[in-house]
C-alpha cells in the first residue's frame, strides 16, 4: 500500500527540473575538463588575466613611477634590475609597459564594448525587424565595411581629436560591422525555428520572443566574435597610439612605447621588440581563448 | 665670432668622452670649416644623393619660403649680393664687389661684379637688382620673412648699370647681413612677371652654380650643375663651376629610415632637422661614415611663454628658467659632447653673448621663487594656491623625448606640465591666438635681429606669431627702445653690445626660456669630400665632390 502509493505519487513529484539541472551541470563539467586538457588554453588564460590585472593595479607589479627620468641610466640593456631595460631618458620600460597596460586595457575595453552594443542592436533590429529597417541598416553597414577599418578609425580620431577614450571609439565603430552582420545571420536563422513560432502561437508579444527566445540562442557566435576582435582591438588601438593619436605623452600605451623606440631599434632593440612581444603575446592569447571556445561550440 | 661646435662627432672611441671631444677639437681645429678632410686630389663628376626631412610646404622660391630645407636647396640656385663668411661672421663680396652704408643706416650702396648672368643668359645688372628688390616688396605677405629683412624699404635706385642704391625710411642695420640670405637672393627680372604661385614650384631663374631639373613637391629635387659659372664668394675654395654634375634630394622624415639608407649607401648626405640621437650617430660611424655637427645661427630652441595666462606671473617665469636642467637636456637627449645654450641665440650668431650664468640650473632657488609666489608645496608631487595646481600647458605638434624630459625636469621643483600634442595647422592657429601656456620655436638666421622680428611687439601683433604674447608691456617697452636702437647702429661692435642687453634683459624677464643651441647635424658616407655649409648652416655644392 505504502509501496503503491509512494508510486502513485512519484508521478507528480516534480522530477525533471532535477535531472535537467543534473544535465547542465554534468555538461559544464564536461567542458571544464575538456579546457583543463588544453595547456595552451590555461596559459593563455594566466596571462590575459595578468593583463588585467596590471592594467587594474599596476603596483602590484611596477612600484616605480612610470614618467620618472634618470639620465644616467638610459639604455641600459633588460636585467634584473630592470626587466625590459631603460629608455632613452632612463625610465625602467617594465614599470612604463605595466602602467600602460591600463590605458591600453581601458581603450580596448571601451571600443569592444561600444562594438558589442552597437552591433547587437543594429543586428537584432535588422535580422528580427526585417524588411526595410533591415535593407537601411545593412546598407549603412556595407558602407563602414567598405572603408578599411584602420582608414576609418584615423578619420574618426583625426575628427574627435586626440586620446585614448578617442581612439578607442575609433576603433569601436570600425569593428562594429562584424558584430552587426554575425548578430543578424544568427537572429535569422534563429527565428525560423520551431520553438519561436510555438512561442509565437502561444501569444508572447515581440519584445518577449526576443529577449527570452532568440537573444539567448543566437549570442554563443558573438561571443566568441567578441574575445577574437578583443585581439583585433588592441591591435588596432596599438596602432593607433603608435601613429600618435593616443594618449598625450609622458603617458605610455603600448602602442606608443613600440613607436618611441623605433629610432633606437638597431643599438637598442628591447626598447621596441619587448613591448612588441608582449603586445603580440596579448593578442595571441585571445585569439587561443577564442578558438578554444569556437571549437568546444562546435562540439556542443 | 667662430662657431663654437665645429667638430666631427668621432664616434666609436667612446673610451673617455671629454677626451674624444678635445680629439676632435684638435683634429678639426683651424680646418677650413669642411664637413670631410680633402682626402687626395679632387675628382670630377658624379650625382650627390641627398636626403632631407621635409618639404612641408612645397614652395621652392626663394623669396617666399623660409623652411630650412628649402633655402638650402635654393642657396645653390641662387646667388646674393653678399656672402657670410661661416667662420667670422664677416660679410664678403658676392654679387657685389663693394658696399657702402651710410651712418643712419638708410642708405647702402653696391657696386655689382660685371659679366654675372642669370642661367637663361640674361645678364644680372643694377636693373636686375632692384626689379629683384622691388618683386620681394611686391610679393607682400607672401615674402613674410623677406618683409622683415626690407622692413622700412623705401626704392631701389640704379645709379650707373652696375651700381645701385637702396634707401630706407626707418633705419635698417641688419640689411647688409640680409643681402647674403637667399630670401633676398636675385631672380632673373623675367621670373617677377611669372605668378608666384608658379614660381613656389620652381618656375625662376637664378645665377647660381646650379639649375633646376626637376621638383616634385615633398618627393625630390633634382639640380644640374651649370658649367659657365664663375662667381662664387671667396668663402668658397672653388669658385667655379661644381665639381659634381647634379645634385638629387629626397625627403626621409623617419630617423631610422635615414640612418638606414644612408649606412647602405642609397643616399650619400643624411640632412636630418633635428639631432641625430647618439645612437644613430654611433651605426653611421661605424659603419665608415662621417657624423659633422654645426652649430645653426639665429634663435635657440626656445620655450615661448604666454604672459595672459598662469605665467603672467614674472616670480614663476623667474622660477621656470631656473628649472631647467640644460645640462641634463643636451647631453641625455643628443649626447655628451653636444653644446649647452649659454643664451636665446646660438653660439654662431654674431653678435651672440654668453649668458650662462643667468641660466644656471638652481632647482632651490626656483622652490624659493614659487614660495614667495604663493605656490605651496602641499603632500602632492605639485604646488598649489588656493587648491589650484601650478599647471602650465605645453602646445606641441609630436611627442619627443625632450618634452618628457622637461617635465620631469619641472616636476622637481613642483611644477606640473602638460603636454598638448596637435596636429600642426592647429599648432599655427593656436599659437598665433595665444592660447597656450608654453610652446617652443626657433629660427635660423645668422644675425641677431631675428630676435626683433619674432619677438619685437611692434613688429610682431597677436594674431601673426606667439611671440605677441611674450611680455608684460612695460617688458615690452623696454625691448623694443633697444630694438629701436640696435637696427639704427650701422657700427657692428655698438651693435653687439646693444644686443647683450637685450639678451640679458630677455632671459631675466622671462621673455624666452632658452633649452638648447641647434646643432644641424650631418652624415655623409666616406665617398663625400668637402661637403660646405654657409654662415646660415644650409648646403652649399660649390666644394663637395666624390670619390669613385
Amino acid at each position: 500500500m505504502t509501496l503503491a502509493d509512494a508510486e502513485l505519487v512519484r508521478p507528480i513529484t516534480p522530477a525533471p527540473p532535477t535531472a535537467d539541472r543534473d544535465e547542465t551541470s554534468s555538461r559544464t563539467r564536461q567542458t571544464a575538463h575538456a579546457l583543463l586538457r588544453r595547456p595552451g588554453f590555461l596559459i593563455a588564460v594566466a596571462y590575459v588575466v595578468l593583463v588585467i590585472l596590471s592594467a587594474i593595479a599596476p603596483r602590484l607589479f611596477a612600484s616605480g613611477d612610470p614618467t620618472q627620468t634618470e639620465p644616467k641610466d638610459k639604455f641600459l640593456a633588460p636585467s634584473l634590475h630592470h626587466l625590459f631595460g631603460t629608455d632613452e631618458l632612463g625610465r625602467d620600460l617594465f614599470t612604463r609597459m605595466v602602467h600602460g597596460s591600463a590605458l591600453s586595457v581601458e581603450a580596448t575595453a571601451i571600443s569592444v564594448g561600444l562594438a558589442v552594443v552597437a552591433g547587437l542592436t543594429i543586428g537584432v533590429v535588422s535580422g528580427y525587424a526585417g524588411g526595410w529597417a533591415d535593407s537601411l541598416l545593412m546598407r549603412f553597414v556595407d558602407v563602414l565595411l567598405a572603408i578599411p577599418a584602420l582608414l576609418l578609425a584615423l578619420a574618426i580620431v583625426t575628427a574627435l581629436g586626440f586620446g585614448t577614450v578617442n581612439v578607442a571609439i575609433a576603433v569601436g565603430v570600425g569593428l562594429t560591422p562584424g558584430f552587426a552582420r554575425v548578430t543578424r545571420a544568427e537572429v535569422l536563422r534563429v527565428k525560423t525555428l520551431p520553438y519561436v513560432e510555438a512561442a509565437r502561437s502561444s501569444g508572447a508579444g515581440p519584445l518577449r520572443v526576443l529577449r527570452r527566445h532568440i537573444l539567448p540562442n543566437s549570442w554563443g557566435p558573438v561571443a566568441v566574435l567578441a574575445v577574437l576582435d578583443f585581439g583585433t582591438a588592441i591591435l588596432a588601438v596599438s596602432s593607433l597610439s603608435f601613429l600618435g593619436f593616443g594618449a598625450p605623452p609622458p603617458e605610455a600605451e603600448w602602442g606608443s612605447l613600440v613607436a618611441a623606440g623605433r629610432t633606437y631599434l638597431v643599438t637598442s632593440p628591447w626598447l621596441t621588440l619587448l613591448p612588441g612581444l608582449a603586445v603580440g603575446a596579448a593578442v595571441y592569447a585571445l585569439n587561443h581563448i577564442g578558438k578554444t571556445f569556437e571549437e568546444l561550440q562546435r562540439w556542443h | 665670432m667662430s662657431r663654437q661646435h665645429r667638430p666631427a662627432f668621432r664616434r666609436g672611441a667612446l673610451a673617455t668622452l671629454a677626451a674624444a671631444a678635445l680629439i676632435a677639437l684638435s683634429a678639426c681645429g683651424g680646418s677650413d670649416g669642411s664637413s670631410a678632410k680633402s682626402d687626395g686630389p679632387v675628382q670630377e663628376g658624379g650625382t650627390l644623393k641627398l636626403a632631407f626631412n621635409q618639404d612641408l610646404f612645397g614652395n621652392l622660391d626663394p623669396n617666399q619660403n623660409f623652411w630650412i630645407e628649402s633655402r638650402s636647396i635654393d642657396r645653390n640656385l641662387v646667388d646674393s649680393l653678399t656672402d657670410q663668411d661661416p667662420k667670422t661672421g664677416k660679410i664678403v663680396p658676392w654679387l657685389a664687389t663693394k658696399w657702402t652704408v651710410s651712418p643712419d643706416a638708410k642708405t647702402y650702396t653696391f657696386t655689382l661684379r660685371d659679366g654675372v648672368t642669370f642661367s637663361d643668359g640674361t645678364p644680372l645688372d643694377a636693373k636686375a637688382v632692384k626689379t629683384a628688390y622691388d618683386g620681394i616688396v611686391k610679393l607682400g605677405p607672401l615674402a613674410s620673412l623677406g618683409a622683415t629683412y626690407l622692413s622700412g624699404y623705401k626704392e631701389t635706385k640704379v645709379l650707373a648699370p652696375n651700381k645701385i642704391e637702396v634707401d630706407f625710411t626707418t633705419a635698417n642695420a641688419a640689411f647688409l647681413q640680409a643681402t647674403s640670405t637667399t630670401t633676398l637672393g636675385i631672380l632673373s627680372p623675367k621670373s617677377y612677371d611669372i605668378d608666384p604661385k608658379k614660381r613656389a614650384l620652381g618656375d625662376f631663374v637664378g645665377s647660381g652654380p646650379f639649375t633646376l631639373t626637376s621638383y616634385k613637391v615633398a618627393q625630390s629635387v633634382k639640380l644640374a650643375k651649370r658649367k659657365d659659372y664663375a662667381w662664387g664668394s671667396e668663402i668658397n675654395k672653388n669658385r667655379k663651376a661644381a665639381h659634381i654634375d647634379a645634385l638629387d634630394v629626397t625627403f626621409v622624415p623617419e630617423e631610422s629610415v635615414l640612418v638606414g639608407s644612408l649606412t647602405s649607401k642609397q643616399i650619400d648626405v643624411a640632412w636630418p632637422r633635428n639631432p641625430l640621437s647618439e645612437q644613430s650617430q654611433q651605426t653611421i660611424t661605424s659603419g665608415g661614415g662621417t657624423v659633422d655637427s654645426t652649430v645653426l645661427p639665429g634663435l635657440t630652441y626656445n620655450l615661448i611663454p604666454n604672459v595672459k595666462g598662469i605665467l603672467g606671473d614674472a616670480k614663476v617665469r623667474e622660477a621656470l628658467q631656473k628649472s631647467i636642467d640644460r645640462t641634463e637636456w643636451a647631453h641625455t637627449l643628443f649626447g655628451d659632447d653636444y653644446p649647452v645654450t649659454k643664451s636665446v641665440i646660438d653660439s654662431s650668431t654674431p653678435q651672440w653673448s654668453d649668458q650662462s650664468a643667468l641660466l644656471a640650473y638652481d632647482p632651490d632657488g626656483a622652490a624659493k621663487l614659487l614660495d614667495e609666489a604663493g605656490w605651496k608645496k602641499g603632500s602632492g608631487a605639485y604646488r598649489t594656491k588656493d587648491g589650484k595646481p601650478l599647471e602650465i600647458s605645453f602646445l606641441t605638434v609630436a611627442p619627443w623625448p625632450g618634452w618628457d624630459l622637461l617635465q620631469d625636469q619641472l616636476k622637481k621643483v613642483g611644477i606640473k606640465l602638460t603636454q598638448k600634442v596637435v596636429t600642426p595647422a592647429e599648432n599655427t592657429a593656436k599659437a598665433n591666438n595665444g592660447d597656450f601656456d608654453l610652446t617652443a620655436s626657433y629660427f635660423t638666421r645668422a644675425d641677431a635681429d631675428v630676435l626683433r622680428t619674432f619677438y619685437d611687439t611692434n613688429v610682431v601683433k597677436p594674431g601673426t606669431g606667439p611671440g605677441a604674447y611674450t611680455q608684460d608691456p612695460a617688458t615690452a617697452k623696454a625691448l623694443s627702445a633697444l630694438y629701436a636702437q640696435e637696427i639704427s647702429e650701422a657700427d657692428p661692435v655698438k651693435r653687439k653690445a646693444i644686443f647683450a642687453e637685450i639678451q640679458k634683459q630677455i632671459i631675466t624677464a622671462g621673455v624666452l626660456f632658452p633649452l638648447q643651441d641647434r646643432a644641424q647635424i650631418v652624415a655623409t658616407t666616406d665617398q663625400v669630400h668637402d661637403l660646405d655649409y654657409t654662415a646660415e648652416t644650409f648646403l652649399r655644392l660649390n666644394d663637395v665632390w666624390l670619390s669613385k
